[in-house]
C-alpha cells in the first residue's frame, strides 16, 4: 500500500520535472549562462571580428578610471531615486482619489491606464514634440504666455534639463501600475478601523496617518524596491526619449554598440551594473518577500 | 447648511483633481492625434484643434491613395538598359535602392514584422510557461523551491545585462549572419524576455485556485495532465489572457535587442526601430511620426481594453463551493 503511494508520488514528481524542464532549460541557456559568459568576456579584449585576448582586469581599471563612468553612476542613482519617489507619490495620490466615488469612474480608470499600456516608442515623440523649441506647447507657455524665459530653447538637448524630462516621462509611464497596486490594498482595508477613529473624534488627516499609511506600508515598500530595481535597468524609456541622459544602461549601450564597439569594456560595465542589481535584489528579498 | 456647502466644495475639489489626473494621463495621446492631423504650417499653433484637417500623414503611412513615384535617375536607367548581363535579382536590387524612397514609410511591412515577432514569441513562451508555472506552483519535487526562487531572480534581470553576451553567442554560432538566423535568435530572445514574467504571474494565479477543484478532477479519474488541460487552463482563462497580453506587449515594445540584431536586416525591422529610424532620418516629420505612433499604440491598447473586461468576470468563483 505505502509502496504504490510512493511510486505515485515519484511519478508525480517526475511529471513535475518534465513540465518545468522547457522553462528551466531556456532560462538556464539564455539567462544564466549568458550572465556567466558575460563575466568571462569582461576579462578579454573583444575584437570586432570575434577574436578575444585575455587582458585580466584591464577592462575594469579602464572603466573605473573613466570619469564619464562615475558620472553615469551618479546620473543613474539620481534618475532612479527621483523616478521612484515621484512615481510612488503620484501613484498614492491617484489611488486615494480613485478610491472615492465620482461620476464616470470606470472610464476614468481606463483612461488613466493608457500611459502604462502604450508602447514607449509611440509616446516618446509626443513628449519630444511637447518640448520642441519651435513647435512645442511647453516653450509657448514659458516664453509667450508666462514670460518665464526670454527665448525658446531646446530643453531636451540640454542634459541638465533632459534628465528631468526623462524623470517626468518615467513617472507618467509607471504611475498607473503603482496606483493599481496601492488601490487594491486600499480597498481591502477594514472599514471598521476608520469608524473607530471617527468615534474617537478623529478627522480625515488623523484617519490617513493612523490607519491608511500603516496599512499601505508593506505594499508601498515592495513597490518602491521593485520600481528601484526596474528603473535601475531601464534603457528604452531613457534612450528613446533623449540620448543626453547617460544612465548606466545607455552608457553601456553606447560603449558596446557604437563607435569603436568595445564589447569587452561593455561586459565589464554590465558586470558592475549586475553586481549592484544583485545587492538590490537581495535587499528586496530580505525586506519584502522573506523567503 | 455649512456642512452642505463644505461637502459641495470638497466634491468640486475632487472632480478637479480627477480632471487633472486624466488630463496628465491622456494629454500626450491627444497631442499625437492633433499633430497627426495638422499641416506643417500649423504645428507651431498651440491649439490642439487643427486649423485645417490634413489626412495626408495617414494616407501616406497606410499607403492609401497615389503610389509614390519610383524616381530612378536617367543614368541608372541607362546603365540598367545597357547591361543585359545583370540577373533579375541584381536588377531589382538596384531598382529597390532608388524606389526605397525615404519619403515612404512602409508602415504595414513593419507592422507585420512586429506582429510576427510578438505573436510567435508570446504564444511560445505562454505555452511553455503554463506547464512550467503549474509544475512550480502545484507539484512537489526536489529543486522546486530553487526553481521558484530562480524565476523571481531572473524576472529582475533587465535586457541590457544580457545584450552583449547574447549578441556574442548568436554571432559565434553563426545565427546573426543570415536573416533567418537573426529572426530565430530574436524570437528566442523575446521568449526569454517574457518567460519569467509569464511563469511568475501564472504561478501566482494557479496558486489561488482552490485545491478542491483539482481533487474533484482526480476523483473523476483525470490524470495530472488532463487536469491541467481540461480544468486548470479553462478556469484560469482570464489570467492566461492577461499574461499573454503582457508578454505580447513586452515583445511589441522591444527596441534594444531589435536595434542591435536587426541592424543589417532592414527587411525585418520592427515598428520601434522603424519609428526611431524615421525620426532620426529627417526633419519636419511631426505629422507622420505622430500618426505612426498612434497606429503603433492601437493594437496593444485594444488588447488591454479587452482584458480589462476579462478581469471583472472571475471564473473560479462558480466552480467550487466551500
Amino acid at each position: 500500500m505505502s509502496n504504490t503511494k510512493l511510486t505515485l508520488e515519484e511519478k508525480d514528481a517526475r511529471l513535475g520535472l518534465k513540465l518545468v524542464l522547457p522553462s528551466v532549460t531556456i532560462i538556464a541557456l539564455l539567462i544564466i549562462y549568458p550572465i556567466f559568459y558575460n563575466i568571462y568576456l569582461s576579462f578579454f579584449d573583444v575584437k570586432l571580428n570575434g577574436d578575444a585576448f585575455f587582458i585580466g582586469i584591464k577592462n575594469y581599471t579602464n572603466v573605473l578610471s573613466d570619469i564619464t563612468f562615475w558620472k553615469a553612476v551618479g546620473t543613474t542613482f539620481f534618475y532612479v531615486i527621483a523616478t521612484t519617489a515621484l512615481t510612488t507619490i503620484m501613484g498614492l495620490i491617484v489611488a486615494l482619489v480613485m478610491n472615492k466615488n465620482f461620476p464616470a469612474r470606470t472610464i476614468v480608470r481606463s483612461l488613466v491606464l493608457l500611459p502604462y499600456v502604450a508602447p514607449v516608442i509611440s509616446t516618446v515623440y509626443s513628449w519630444q514634440f511637447f518640448f520642441d523649441p519651435v513647435n512645442g506647447i511647453f516653450m509657448h507657455l514659458m516664453v509667450d504666455v508666462f514670460h518665464l524665459a526670454d527665448n525658446r530653447f531646446n530643453l531636451i538637448a540640454d542634459p541638465k534639463y533632459a534628465i528631468w524630462v526623462a524623470i517626468i516621462f518615467s513617472m507618467w509611464k509607471a504611475f498607473p501600475f503603482t496606483y493599481l497596486m496601492i488601490l487594491s490594498r486600499l480597498q481591502s482595508i477594514d472599514q471598521t478601523l476608520y469608524e473607530a477613529v471617527e468615534i474617537d473624534g478623529g478627522g480625515g488627516i488623523r484617519k490617513f496617518i493612523s490607519i491608511t499609511l500603516p496599512e499601505l506600508y508593506f505594499v508601498m515598500g515592495s513597490i518602491v524596491l521593485l520600481r528601484f530595481i526596474w528603473n535601475f535597468n531601464k534603457f528604452e524609456e531613457v534612450y528613446l526619449l533623449t540620448d543626453n541622459v547617460k544612465v548606466l544602461s545607455v552608457y553601456t549601450y553606447f560603449k558596446a554598440f557604437t563607435g569603436s564597439m568595445d564589447l569587452g569594456q561593455g561586459s565589464a560595465l554590465v558586470v558592475i551594473q549586475f553586481s549592484l542589481l544583485v545587492v538590490l535584489i537581495i535587499l528586496y528579498v530580505k525586506k519584502v518577500l522573506k523567503w | 447648511m455649512v456642512g452642505h456647502k463644505h461637502k459641495f466644495l470638497k466634491n468640486i475639489g475632487l472632480l478637479i483633481l480627477v480632471l487633472l489626473i486624466v488630463l496628465f494621463s491622456i494629454f500626450p495621446f491627444i497631442q499625437m492625434l492633433s499633430t497627426s492631423l495638422k499641416y506643417s504650417w500649423d504645428w507651431g499653433n498651440p491649439s490642439l484643434i487643427p486649423t485645417e484637417v490634413n489626412w495626408s500623414a495617414y494616407s501616406e503611412i497606410l499607403g492609401i491613395g497615389e503610389q509614390a513615384e519610383i524616381d530612378i535617375p536617367d543614368s541608372v536607367k541607362k546603365l540598367l538598359d545597357e547591361t543585359p548581363n545583370l540577373n533579375d535579382e541584381q536588377r531589382s536590387a538596384i531598382i529597390d535602392k532608388y524606389s526605397d524612397n525615404s519619403d515612404v514609410f512602409p508602415f504595414f511591412k513593419y507592422f507585420w514584422n512586429s506582429i510576427r515577432f510578438s505573436l510567435t514569441a508570446s504564444l511560445c513562451s505562454l505555452i511553455i510557461a503554463i506547464f512550467g508555472a503549474y509544475s512550480i506552483a502545484r507539484m512537489k519535487y526536489r529543486g522546486q523551491k530553487l526553481i521558484q526562487r530562480g524565476v523571481l531572480f531572473v524576472y529582475m534581470v533587465g535586457g541590457i545585462l544580457l545584450l552583449i553576451p547574447l549578441y556574442k553567442i548568436s554571432s559565434a554560432i553563426g545565427l546573426s549572419a543570415t536573416q533567418g538566423g537573426t529572426t530565430l535568435s530574436l524570437v528566442i530572445i523575446y521568449m526569454v524576455q517574457t518567460l519569467p514574467v509569464c511563469l511568475y504571474m501564472l504561478g501566482n494565479s494557479f496558486r489561488s485556485i482552490p485545491f478542491s477543484i483539482e481533487e474533484a478532477a482526480f476523483i473523476e479519474g483525470y490524470s495530472r495532465f488532463q487536469t491541467i488541460v481540461k480544468i486548470i487552463i479553462p478556469i484560469s482563462f482570464s489570467a492566461i489572457a492577461t499574461v499573454w497580453v503582457y508578454s505580447f506587449m513586452i515583445a511589441w515594445n522591444e527596441y534594444l535587442f531589435a536595434s542591435v540584431f536587426l541592424k543589417s536586416f532592414s527587411q525585418m525591422h520592427t515598428l520601434p526601430i522603424a519609428l526611431k529610424a524615421l525620426f532620426v532620418s529627417k526633419n519636419a516629420i511631426w505629422d507622420r511620426i505622430s500618426a505612426a505612433s498612434l497606429l503603433t499604440a492601437i493594437p496593444v491598447v485594444i488588447l488591454f481594453m479587452l482584458i480589462q473586461n476579462f478581469l471583472s468576470g472571475n471564473k473560479a468563483e462558480g466552480g467550487v463551493k466551500e
